[in-house]
């Protein structure tokens, strides 16, 4: 039984049409504060594991062990004086933080989350498309850098918007087809040889994944993590914010919560980037015991590769504009067409 | 004469993966160590046995010789009257009798400016007869008063000095 349908009929006096929109409201403010939450507890466990990792203690002084550190960071950067640059292109400067932060939200309702004992599937919406619309909706997500970046009129905002613009063309590529392979594989049932018929779609993929695709085709994985890993910009591939040469790239001009927009939206790809790949490689909700507890199988996944993301975040240095681009196109590109190419021998293998 | 060319050994190139999941390996390592911050006001750290920085003064064994204000390389250390013997009424013992402390006809003492103080120990090896001593006390911030102790408070502990 799906919660939304529970939901539905604890409203069903309103009538049809209005008990599934307020079913739908409150499913979705239910995610998105599930995902405000854990944005917070993301931030707050990276820096008490930087702080770790470089032998310091980290946030420690407000609240229990630090924990409301992150509320008082966010009260501060409410509480700050709007600046607005002199020169900008007014409309674009006040829409690009919240385009950035509305496509990480949004592309979190479409994600299938699995059930629970109590409470059923907690999907809020699901189509045969996800997969698309996911992606999609990902292309958008860099359009707020490149705006934020350009109507700024700063040259270390439009450096860092044209290194966003390099690092997003050199990695979209690789993802999308390592995706596709994605595709093949599931378009073919393990279990009966047949073909499916729901593989455009995230929770279709996943209920196809009997064996996690991250064993049968380890490129995609190392592919679409590196990927995942360029999307939110974090170090090996912070160039669009390289704070040692442009001040703080595409974000330089934006302060108060404007900045803390973009920066909750960093994290937020951390976490989205690790749910897609604990949902197409590493066999998302199912588990080894019981399918009730599939939403905690998805969520251990997801931090464990929230943690390792994080380990790769504190340990590596940025990689050079050009090497980078070089390593996208002569390195990434040609490993996910091999590895194309296999899925696709693999998937005439199993029929 | 055939100069002779020595062959230059390219470096093998290293691959990029694995030094990165080394770099990452022994990164991570770090996690499981204990941080080496001290929370100072609350927990103190180790001092070292031989650490020094507050000057302190006991007015029986000072002659008022100056010779601290002469050592001292920042003129930190001032000379000042202080009626010391009338205030606690020390007294010597001599044949003809208990009288006045006879060491210091000039009743002149020591202060000490600690803004300027470098803690060269001069004034300490100087001194003849040990009036003038270091201890690993430390903790002399103050706020709104200057830095200068009088020699009343060079005498007293850190808690009882006025700040």
């Amino acid at each position: 039984m799906n919660l939304l349908f529970k939901l539905h009929q604890w409203f069903s006096f309103l009538g049809n049409y209005a008990s599934f929109g307020i079913a739908y409201l409150i499913e979705t403010i239910v995610v998105l504060l599930f995902v405000t939450i854990s944005f917070i507890i993301l931030i707050y466990v990276f820096r008490k594991y930087m702080a770790r990792i470089q032998l310091r203690i980290g946030p420690n002084r407000v609240g229990k062990f630090g924990l409301l550190q992150l509320m008082a960071d966010a009260l501060k950067l409410l509480g700050k004086e709007s600046i607005l640059p002199k020169g900008r292109d007014n409309m674009a400067y006040r829409i690009a933080p919240i385009i950035t932060m509305m496509s990480i939200m949004v592309s979190f309702i479409i994600i299938p989350y699995g059930g629970l004992y109590y409470f059923g599937n907690l999907t809020t919406t699901n189509s045969d498309i996800t997969l698309i619309l996911m992606f999609g909706i990902l292309s958008i997500m860099p359009i707020g850098e490149v705006l934020g970046g350009i109507s700024t009129r700063s040259n270390y905002a439009i450096l860092g918007a044209l290194r966003g613009i390099a690092k997003d063309v050199s990695f979209e590529v690789p993802m999308l087809i390592s995706v596709l392979a994605i595709v093949m594989v599931s378009s073919r049932s393990f279990v009966t040889g047949g073909s499916t018929y729901n593989s455009l779609s995230l929770a279709g993929i996943v209920t196809n994944e009997v064996i996690p695709y991250g064993i049968i085709e380890p490129l995609g994985l190392i592919v679409f993590f590196i990927s995942m890993v360029a999307r939110a910009s974090y170090s090996p591939f912070d160039l669009s914010e390289s704070d040692s040469e442009l001040i703080s790239g595409a974000t330089t001009e934006y302060g108060g919560m404007r900045f803390g927009l973009f920066y909750i939206g960093l994290f937020g790809m951390v976490y989205l980037g690790s749910f897609l790949v604990s949902l197409l490689y590493l066999g998302g909700y199912n588990g080894p015991v019981s399918s009730q507890l599939g939403f905690i199988y998805l969520l251990v996944k997801t931090i464990i590769l929230v943690l390792i993301a994080f380990l790769i975040w504190v340990s590596l240095p940025r990689m050079r504009i050009d090497r980078f681009v070089q390593f996208g196109w002569k390195y990434l590109l040609p490993l996910a067409v091999i590895n194309l190419i296999y899925a696709g021998v693999f998937v005439l293998y199993i029929r | 004469m055939v100069a002779t060319v020595k062959e230059i050994k390219i470096p093998k190139k290293p691959i990029p993966i694995i030094g990165s999941l080394e770099t990452m390996y022994s990164i991570g390592r770090f996690m499981f160590k204990k941080p080496i911050t001290t929370q100072y006001p609350e927990e103190k750290g180790e001092i070292p046995e031989r650490f020094r920085f507050r000057i302190f003064l006991s007015p029986e064994s000072c002659i008022g010789c100056t010779l601290c204000e002469q050592i001292c390389p920042n003129h930190s250390i001032k000379m000042e009257v202080w009626e010391v013997e009338k205030e606690q009424g020390l007294v010597v013992e001599t044949k003809r009798g208990a009288r006045e402390n006879m060491q210091n006809k000039r009743h002149i003492y020591p202060d000490v400016n600690f803004g300027t103080c470098t803690v060269c120990r001069n004034c300490e090896e100087i001194c003849p007869t040990n009036a003038i001593y270091l201890t690993h006390q430390f903790e002399d911030a103050r706020t709104r008063n200057s830095f200068t102790y009088s020699p009343q408070e060079l005498t007293r502990q850190e808690d009882d000095v006025i700040k």
